[in-house]
């Protein structure tokens, strides 16, 4: 991989470094999803990945040569709820976007998340004529195209924990030549400074009268 | 002879050659000088003694090694040779590839100093196997969706707002790409706290941003460079237009007609014509205050029906049921 997405990895892990603590690890089955039957209300809890924190030049090696734990921290800060997740990706060359979307399917479905749709957007074609000569020869030209194949796979009802788990790890396995696009549409409640409004009828006429 | 006659005049480059290159491109050098004039005689003379010549030079030729291919055996573990990402390496893959274009009446050429092969991007360390390996290591960061949640109805109902953000990756001179900062906020009317003229004065306010046909208000926020700020600015902006559209200003007592959004029928000159109309119906002499007749008129079954009729007339526009309905009221109406 080239350097710039290393440091595309170092700006993921990053975010994740963020919510280290030296705390023990907590029980996984320890998230609460507080469920209020009269009001119906929703507040998921959002797990941190704590991942272990090796040195950046070594990253791409991977961890053949020691393991250290990683602890699971579970935060009391409601997680996002997305309602789709759109991750397009753009390549010059078919094949290599073939064996990547194999590789993202295959870890949607280990991960348990719901594909709603993989499709093959149509490509394209971007052409020039230049001319073949540095000086005159106006009638001979050369003609050069740039292929940009597009792969889309559609995540339907993903938290925002496991988006971020899913997604570091398919950005980490991009391969050379490829680019990615992700279109996530959150979903919240309506906040509470729009739930009344400020201006009650009474004071209106208030304003009225004056 | 030719031969010997140009070798001293080139042995002094071939001397310096030998120093720096050592023994193969002497060989090449000789091969080439001959080649090009067409002699072939000495390069036997030439060849019986460089070998010795090699031994004692410069560099060691390294053993050949057994490929690792072949000791590894069918169960092996793939992950453990290939963890990461890695370039091709043709003595630790045992698959027999080919690739390249075929010389005339040849085949591919095989994988070993193929730079065909290590050019490509390639998914070794991604086997199916390791996937599983990476996902059930990865499966105690994740959370599950709600389960209360599995229709995008009740996402709807529960959840109405829904923010739209982009990020994007790419290898380039810069990390950062300037669209991700864009945010586009959807929200249903239907889900929020409005009367009818919060109501139809957000609509006004809004303008282009709402869509009449699926009731949804869209605010897209790009002025502020990052997107938590422009994620605020729309949330901003929705509360701003909120508590405005409830706040009802003093010139907005002179609303006229012509700025009603749909038609309304009362004091509408329909109500005016048909109420004329229906006290000239009147028998003659009979004399009553006319606040009570028309009250009176007004509170007629066909009259409300004529009312109806005529108000979907002019809100929907002409399809056969109105028309059709407009009949009916106006023949009940006139006792035709």
């Amino acid at each position: 991989m080239t350097a710039s997405m290393r440091i595309a990895s170092v700006r993921l892990l990053s975010k994740t470094r963020h919510y280290f603590s030296s705390e023990v690890a907590v029980q996984p089955g320890a998230r609460t999803v507080h469920h209020q039957p009269a009001s119906t209300r929703f507040v998921f809890t959002s797990v941190r990945c704590n991942v272990c924190l090796i040195p950046v030049a070594f990253l791409h090696k991977g961890r053949a040569y020691g393991t250290q734990s990683s602890s699971v921290t579970v935060t009391e800060e409601p997680d996002l709820l997305f309602q789709k997740l759109s991750v397009l990706v753009k390549s010059h060359d078919k094949a290599v976007l073939d064996s990547y979307e194999f590789f993202a399917t295959l870890a949607a479905k280990e991960l348990g998340l719901t594909l709603a749709k993989v499709f093959e957007p149509p490509k394209n074609i971007e052409r020039l004529t230049l001319l073949k000569s540095v000086h005159i020869f106006k009638k001979h030209r050369v003609q050069y195209e740039m292929r940009t194949h597009y792969r889309c796979i559609e995540i339907s009802r993903i938290t925002g924990s496991t988006s971020r788990v899913y997604l570091e790890y398919i950005q980490r396995n991009l391969p050379e030549g490829v680019a990615m696009e992700v279109t996530k549409t959150a979903i919240e409640k309506v906040p509470d400074h729009i739930q009344m409004p400020l201006w009650s009828v009474q004071s209106q006429e208030k304003q009225g009268s004056q | 002879m030719a031969a010997s006659t140009f070798c001293p005049a080139l042995l002094p480059l071939l001397r310096i050659n030998c120093k720096f290159n050592g023994v193969y491109t002497r060989i090449s050098l000789n091969r080439r000088a001959a080649y090009s004039l067409g002699l072939t005689a000495s390069n036997g003379v030439e060849r019986q003694g460089l070998p010795e010549r090699g031994n004692q030079g410069q560099r060691r030729q390294r053993r050949a090694v057994e490929p690792r291919t072949e000791r590894m055996t069918v169960d092996q573990d793939w992950t453990a040779v290939y963890p990461t990402a890695a370039s091709f390496k043709p003595n630790s893959v045992p698959l027999p590839v080919r690739m390249g274009y075929p010389v005339k009446r040849g085949v591919p050429p095989a994988k070993k100093g193929n730079l065909e092969l290590i050019k490509i991007p390639n998914f070794l360390h991604l086997t199916p196997e390791a996937i599983k390996k990476h996902c059930e290591a990865l499966k105690p960061f994740c959370t599950e969706w709600p389960a209360a949640l599995d229709s995008d109805a009740k996402c709807e109902e529960h959840f109405p707002i829904q923010v739209e953000s982009k990020a994007y990756v790419s290898a380039g001179p810069s990390l950062r790409n300037p669209n991700a900062r864009i945010i586009t906020l959807t929200v249903k009317l239907s889900s929020l706290n409005l009367d009818e003229h919060a109501r139809k004065k957000l609509i006004r306010l809004s303008g282009e941003r709402y869509n009449k046909d699926t009731d949804t208000l869209t605010i897209t926020t790009d002025s502020c460079p990052m997107k938590q700020q422009n994620y605020d600015y729309a949330m901003y902006l929705l509360t701003v237009l909120y508590h405005e559209s409830w706040k009802t200003e003093a010139w907005e007592k002179e609303k006229t007609r012509a700025d009603m959004e749909e038609y309304v029928w009362e004091d509408s000159p329909s109500q005016k014509n048909i109420l004329e109309t229906l006290l000239r119906m009147r028998p003659l002499g009979e004399k009553e205050e006319e606040g009570e007749v028309r009250e009176e008129l007004l509170g007629r079954v066909e009259v409300q029906e004529y009312k109806d009729s005529v108000t979907k007339l002019k809100n929907e526009g002409e399809t056969e049921t109105n028309m059709q309905q407009y009949k009916e009221a106006v023949k009940k109406l006139l006792n035709i």
